[in-house]
C-alpha cells in the first residue's frame, strides 16, 4: 500500500504533518474511485436502500447555505447555520423509507437523473484506514416532460473509510455552487 | 378608502369575475396570466405588508440584508439609533442596484457605478468629487436619497409596506393579532432566527403556494398521507387532525388551531375542564416552548390566550399575501416533544416561477441542546429537503402548467367545502371562527381580499 502513498501537493505553509495524498492512478485511488462509480450508479438506479448500505452507522451528512457575500467575506459565503441537509444515518434511512413508501410524490414519478463525478483527489485521514475524498459533482435532473435539465453543481467533502472489501461514507459535506437553489427541493440525494 | 372601479382586462374580462362569490370558483387563469401578475404587483405587493425577515439577522449596527418586496429588491439595514429601515435597492442616479450581497455590515451602501452613498436609512450622503457635483443642484440632497419603505417590527418581525398612508399594521393584522400573538408575543425574548433562510425557486406561480397558506387542510390527507404510512398506526391518525378549529379574517389571514385533545393521547383530558394551566402545560407546553417558560408565557398572554394554547393552540396558517407559518409540535423518541418553528416568504418571479424562502427559528430562551435537536427536525420536514414540503413544492408547479392550457385557463379551483357550524361554546377569540372537520372557508377569504385589493384603484 505504501507506493499508492505520496506527499500531498499542498501550500509551502503547510508543514510536514500535512495529509499524504493518494496518488492518481494508484490501486488505493481507483479502488475508491470505483466506489463512488459504484454509488453515483445506485442512486441513479433508484437502489436507495443499496445506497444505505455504503453509509456508516456515524455518518454525518450535511449540506451548508451558500450566501452571496462580498470578498471580503468569503469566509462567511459557506453558511452552516440552517443548512439544506442536516442528516445521520437514521434521517437518510428515514428518507430512503419514505421514497421506497406509496405516497412520496416529490419523487414519484422519480425524476432521472446522472451523477457526474470529477476531479477527484484523496488523502490519508486523521483517522487510521479513513481518506478524505474531495470531487466535483455535476448532477443532472429530469422531470416530465420538462426538455430543460434541471442541474446542480457543487463539491463533496468527504471520509470514507476503508473496510478492506468495500467502502463505507463516514460524513460528507455538499458544497453548493447556488445561493437560490434552481430545483423545487432536495427530494434526491447528493 | 379603496375605491370600486370596473376594472377589466385587455380580453374584456372583468377582473370580479376571476373570483366568483356564487359558486365560490376562481378561475385558473389567475396563475398563468401575464397581465393579472403585473397588475398584482401593484394592487398586491404595493399595498399590503410584506414579512422581510427577523430584526435578530441584523443585531448589530450597519448589519443589512438583500431582500424582496413583491419584485422589487430592498435592503434592510440596521441604523446606528438601533432602528431598522427598508429602502428600494435602486440607485436614484442611474438605477443600479446598490446593495449586491445578500447580507454584510457597512456604515455607508455605496453604489459601485458613479459612487453615489446613503446611510442604512437610505438617506443620500453624497456623490464622488462633490466640488463637481455630480448630482447637480436640481434638486436638495433630501430628496436624493433611497425610496423608503415603510417600516413595522412585530415582535421581532420585519414587515415594510409601500403604502405609506395605509393601514397600520395592526389595522392590517385585525382581530387575528390575538391568535398570532400567542405564537410570537409570547415571551419576553421572543423568536430568534437559526440563521439564513434557505431559498430555492419553484417554477409555480405565487398564488399557489399562498392560497395554501390560508391553511388548506384537506391536502394533508391526500399529498402528505406518507406522514400516516411512516409514523401512523393504520392510516386514520391524520384523519382525525383535521378536527379543530380554523380562524381566519376578512384579510386574507388564516390559522388551524388544532384540537390537543384529539391529536395526542396525553391531552387527552386537557378540554375537560378539570386541569389547571400549569398541569397541561407540564405535559404538554406549546409548540418551541419548554416547562420552564410558563411564568414568562403566562405574563405576556392573557388568561383566555393561555387556555386557549392548552386546548386549541394556533399551529399552521398564513399571513396574506404570501407568509407560511409553522409552528408545531415535534415528537421526539426520547417522548419528549418539541416544537418547529418556520416562517416562509413565496417571492414572485414572474407568473410562473416563485422563490421560496425559509426561515427557522426558536424562542430566544431554547437551551442549545434543544436548539439542534429543532433544528434538525424543522430542515427534516420542512424547507429544500423537508419531507412534508418536498412534495407541496412539486405540485404547485403542475397546476401552474394547467393553467397555461387554452383549456386548462379556464377551468376553476373550487372552494366549495363551507363550514356551516357555528363557533364552539366558550370560544375565547376574535375572528372567524370555523369549528369542526377542515374546510375551505378559509382560503376562500384569501381569494375574497385578493379580489378587493385587484379591483381598488392604483
Amino acid at each position: 500500500m505504501s507506493t499508492d502513498v505520496a506527499p500531498a501537493l499542498a501550500p509551502a505553509e503547510l508543514d510536514q504533518a500535512a495529509p499524504r495524498r493518494i496518488m492518481i492512478g494508484s490501486e488505493l485511488y481507483s479502488r475508491i474511485v470505483e466506489a463512488y462509480y459504484d454509488e453515483a450508479e445506485t442512486l441513479d438506479a433508484l437502489r436507495f436502500a443499496e445506497w444505505t448500505e455504503w453509509l456508516a452507522k456515524d455518518v454525518r451528512y450535511t449540506c451548508p447555505q451558500r450566501l452571496t457575500r462580498s470578498l471580503k467575506d468569503q469566509d462567511k459565503s459557506i453558511d452552516r447555520r440552517v443548512m439544506h441537509f442536516d442528516e445521520n444515518h437514521g434521517t437518510l434511512s428515514a428518507r430512503v423509507r419514505r421514497l421506497r413508501g406509496n405516497s412520496a410524490f416529490a419523487e414519484d414519478p422519480p425524476s432521472r437523473t446522472r451523477r457526474l463525478i470529477t476531479n477527484i483527489r484523496i488523502t490519508e485521514a486523521d483517522e487510521p484506514g479513513a481518506y478524505a475524498v474531495r470531487s466535483y459533482f455535476l448532477l443532472t435532473r429530469s422531470r416530465f416532460e420538462n426538455a430543460n435539465l434541471a442541474l446542480m453543481s457543487g463539491e463533496r467533502r468527504d471520509i470514507v473509510r476503508d473496510l478492506g472489501d468495500r467502502f463505507e461514507l463516514a460524513s460528507r459535506e455538499i458544497i453548493l455552487d447556488q445561493a437560490v437553489l434552481g430545483m423545487p427541493n432536495l427530494a434526491i440525494f447528493l | 378608502m379603496l375605491t370600486r372601479t370596473t376594472p377589466t382586462l385587455s380580453d374584456g374580462t372583468p377582473i370580479e369575475d376571476l373570483v366568483r362569490p356564487a359558486t365560490r370558483e376562481v378561475e385558473l387563469r389567475v396563475l398563468s396570466d401575464r397581465e393579472i401578475y403585473e397588475l398584482e404587483m401593484e394592487r398586491v405587493f404595493g399595498k399590503t405588508w410584506l414579512l422581510l425577515g427577523h430584526a435578530s439577522e441584523i443585531p448589530n449596527a450597519g448589519d443589512f440584508v438583500m431582500r424582496d418586496m413583491g419584485n422589487d429588491s430592498v435592503i434592510v439595514a440596521r441604523d446606528r439609533d438601533g432602528s431598522i429601515h427598508v429602502s428600494l435597492n435602486v440607485c436614484p442616479h442611474r438605477g443600479m442596484r446598490v446593495c449586491l450581497a445578500d447580507a454584510g455590515n457597512t456604515p455607508v451602501h455605496k453604489c459601485i457605478y458613479h459612487g453615489w452613498a446613503f446611510k442604512p436609512n437610505g438617506e443620500f450622503v453624497g456623490s464622488p468629487v462633490a466640488e463637481e457635483k455630480m448630482h447637480g443642484e436640481i434638486l436638495p440632497k433630501s430628496e436624493l436619497g433611497l425610496r423608503k419603505a415603510r417600516v413595522h417590527i412585530y415582535a421581532g418581525l420585519i414587515f415594510a409596506t409601500w403604502n405609506i398612508e395605509g393601514p397600520s399594521f395592526d389595522e392590517f393584522l385585525g382581530d387575528m393579532k390575538w391568535y398570532y400573538d400567542m405564537i410570537f408575543n409570547r415571551t419576553k425574548g421572543g423568536w430568534e432566527v437559526l440563521g439564513p433562510p434557505q431559498r430555492f425557486i419553484v417554477n409555480a406561480n405565487w398564488k399557489a403556494a399562498g392560497e395554501q397558506s390560508a391553511a388548506d387542510g384537506f391536502h394533508t390527507l391526500t399529498l402528505h398521507r406518507w406522514l400516516d404510512e411512516m409514523f401512523g398506526n393504520g392510516g386514520s391518525e391524520l384523519t382525525s387532525t383535521m378536527y379543530g378549529v380554523e380562524v381566519g379574517s376578512e384579510h386574507g389571514h388564516a390559522l388551524r388551531c388544532q384540537s390537543l385533545s384529539k391529536k395526542f393521547a396525553r391531552a387527552k383530558d386537557f378540554d375537560n375542564g378539570s386541569m389547571s394551566i400549569e398541569e397541561r402545560w407540564n405535559i404538554l407546553p406549546a409548540p418551541g416552548c419548554t416547562p420552564e417558560m410558563l411564568d414568562e408565557v403566562r405574563a405576556n398572554l392573557t388568561p383566555e390566550q393561555m387556555e386557549q394554547l392548552m386546548t386549541n393552540p394556533p399551529q399552521v396558517g398564513g399571513m396574506f399575501p404570501n407568509v407560511l407559518l409553522a409552528c408545531i409540535y415535534a415528537p421526539q423518541p426520547d417522548g419528549r416533544i418539541l416544537g418547529s418553528m418556520a416562517l416562509h416568504t413565496y417571492i414572485p418571479r414572474g407568473p410562473d416561477k416563485l422563490e421560496f424562502v425559509n426561515w427557522v427559528f426558536c424562542e430566544s430562551g431554547t437551551s442549545q441542546e434543544d436548539r439542534d435537536v429543532m433544528l434538525k427536525n424543522t430542515i427534516f420536514m420542512l424547507g429544500t429537503s423537508g419531507l412534508v414540503e418536498q412534495d407541496d413544492s412539486d405540485t404547485w408547479p403542475h397546476m401552474t402548467l394547467s393553467a397555461r392550457g387554452t383549456q386548462g385557463r379556464k377551468a376553476t379551483m373550487k372552494y366549495q367545502a363551507i363550514n356551516a357550524n357555528p363557533p364552539p361554546k366558550n370560544w375565547r377569540g376574535p375572528g372567524l371562527v370555523y369549528d369542526g372537520f377542515t374546510k375551505d372557508d378559509t382560503q376562500w377569504n384569501w381569494w375574497m381580499y385578493w379580489r378587493e385589493l385587484m379591483l381598488s384603484a392604483d
